[in-house]
């Protein structure tokens, strides 16, 4: 049951899209595992499909993959034969549309994030079956079951980019606390009018939770610091 | 499982499976472990044996306990460490108490030591399978009596061994290659415990039920010492790990 190496990759994932005033903010965790074993501890799972849209992956590593790449290569040749750069809106149903049309083999939950001039910042999210859905915020994965709560209560409309960001780190830590399939670093999106923003919070330079400690070198260093009574029997 | 013998007309005997969990008495079985810890680290140094474990309880893939104890003292002179359903190592734990309380009320000047204890959790561990009833969990037992250094494990189905160096769960698989090569006859205490340190870092990155809040703990001639729970510092500098996907737009 533990390592179990021929478990297909699995992004157990906290994936998280925030639209704010002026554009978008895209948060992940990073984690990808196999089984219980962790494949790949700094996993990027915002994905770019045009210099305007990024993508959140959840779900099969693979699946996640492949629908990307189709995406972007349609995206591409929409982009030529448009004249312009394709609208978030666009980018969101080609992955409804392979999502769904493809149902029964696929096993991915998608966040769309991007910024057009014609509808500034906005946040789509294709779950399982091939729904899409516009909100102004979405969250994803595994992780996200513990985060409903943290949403309903801190989601304000018409935040700064600063305030959404943190926002984002926030809760993807908090996801990470509590979700064994969510963990290593945070990784964030920006997007809006002026381009395009990427964000790297390393696993110790996010801020501890109920429980947590923080941490040191080794026992050593703690063990020769406080001398009178650092263990107990 | 209860095999119900049914018997057809012609003398063959069929035998069906009934998988019930609650049987006519009342009492319940461990199907499956609700409440896990993951791996026990253990091995023998210079003045005696030093066990690590992390402080997690996962409720599934939720990281749902973080101050779980999983290292406990036995008597004077041995130290357990279990992972697994931890519910049945706290009935273990119960189980020894009264063994030790046993010995106590001899007060003949001896006491069980850690391969006396070894031995009755093998034989707990062992009947209980038997009886298709396990307790779900991997134990780590080191101990020292009169400067001799013990240590060995026990698994649910009553696999029993001692070596030099255990571990439990994952340690099985990350840390006793580390083991297998680093491991020394003359650790001090201090190498022992940044060997261990090692093994509970490739763990806390590796483990998806590790959690970052740990206990050492070591038994020699002297007695028991437990530390206090403590956090390692995790490395994320690799230039790798900042843009990953560089060149290869969709992939990991």
């Amino acid at each position: 049951m533990d390592l179990d190496l021929s478990a297909p990759h699995s992004l157990g994932t906290t994936i998280i899209g925030v639209t704010y005033d002026g554009g978008v903010v895209l948060g992940a965790d990073s984690r990808t595992s196999t089984g219980m074993y962790v494949a790949n501890r700094a996993s990027d799972k915002i994905t770019q499909l045009t210099d305007n849209v990024y993508i959140c992956r959840s779900g099969s590593a693979a699946d996640s993959q492949v629908i990307s790449d189709y995406v972007r290569y349609f995206l591409h040749q929409h982009t030529i034969q448009l004249g312009q750069p394709s609208t978030v809106k666009v980018a969101a149903n080609l992955v409804r549309l392979l999502s769904y049309q493809n149902k029964n083999m696929l096993q991915m939950g998608i966040i769309v994030g991007g910024w057009d001039k014609y509808e500034g910042g906005q946040i789509y999210s294709v779950p399982l079956g091939g729904t899409i859905l516009k909100q102004p915020f979405a969250i994803g994965g595994s992780g996200s079951s513990y985060l409903y709560g943290f949403f309903d209560q801190a989601w304000k409309e018409g935040m700064s980019k600063d305030e959404a960001e943190k926002l984002v780190v926030k809760a993807v830590s908090l996801a990470i606390a509590r979700d064994g399939a969510s963990g290593g670093v945070v990784r964030t999106v920006t997007i809006n009018a002026d381009g395009v923003t990427k964000n790297f919070y390393s696993g110790d330079s996010l801020p501890l939770w109920h429980e947590e400690l923080e941490p040191h070198n080794s026992l050593l260093d703690i063990l020769s610091s406080s001398s009178p009574e650092p263990m107990s029997t | 499982m209860e095999r119900l013998a049914i018997h057809h007309a012609n003398g063959m005997e069929m035998v069906a499976v009934k998988d019930s969990a609650i049987s006519e008495n009342g009492t319940e079985r461990t199907l499956y472990p609700y409440v896990t810890g993951t791996s026990v680290i253990g091995m023998k140094y210079k003045d005696g044996v030093i066990l690590a474990a992390d402080m997690g309880g996962s409720y599934g893939s939720t990281l749902r306990y973080k101050s779980v104890e999983r290292i406990k003292h036995i008597g004077k002179h041995s130290l357990l460490g279990a992972s697994g359903e931890i519910s049945d190592f706290q009935e273990i734990l119960r189980y020894l108490d009264e063994l030790i309380l046993y010995d106590n009320m001899w007060d003949d000047g001896n006491s069980l030591g850690p391969k006396e204890v070894h031995n009755y959790l093998t034989r707990v561990m062992y009947n209980r399978r038997n009886k298709f009833n396990p307790l779900w969990n991997s134990l780590v037992l080191g101990g020292v009596k009169n400067g001799q250094k013990y240590l060995g494990m026990v698994g649910m189905i009553g696999t029993h061994f001692e070596d030099n160096h255990v571990a439990t769960g994952f340690g099985n698989h990350l840390a006793r290659p580390i083991l297998r090569a680093e491991w020394r006859e003359d650790l001090s205490f201090e190498e022992a415990v940044k060997l261990l340190e090692k093994c509970l870092l490739v763990l806390l990155y590796r483990d998806r039920s590790a959690i970052n809040k740990f206990q050492i703990a070591k038994i020699t001639d002297e007695g028991v010492t437990i530390s206090q729970p403590y956090a390692l510092k995790t490395y994320w500098g690799f230039s790798a790990f900042q843009n990953p996907s560089k060149g290869a737009e969709g992939s990991w």
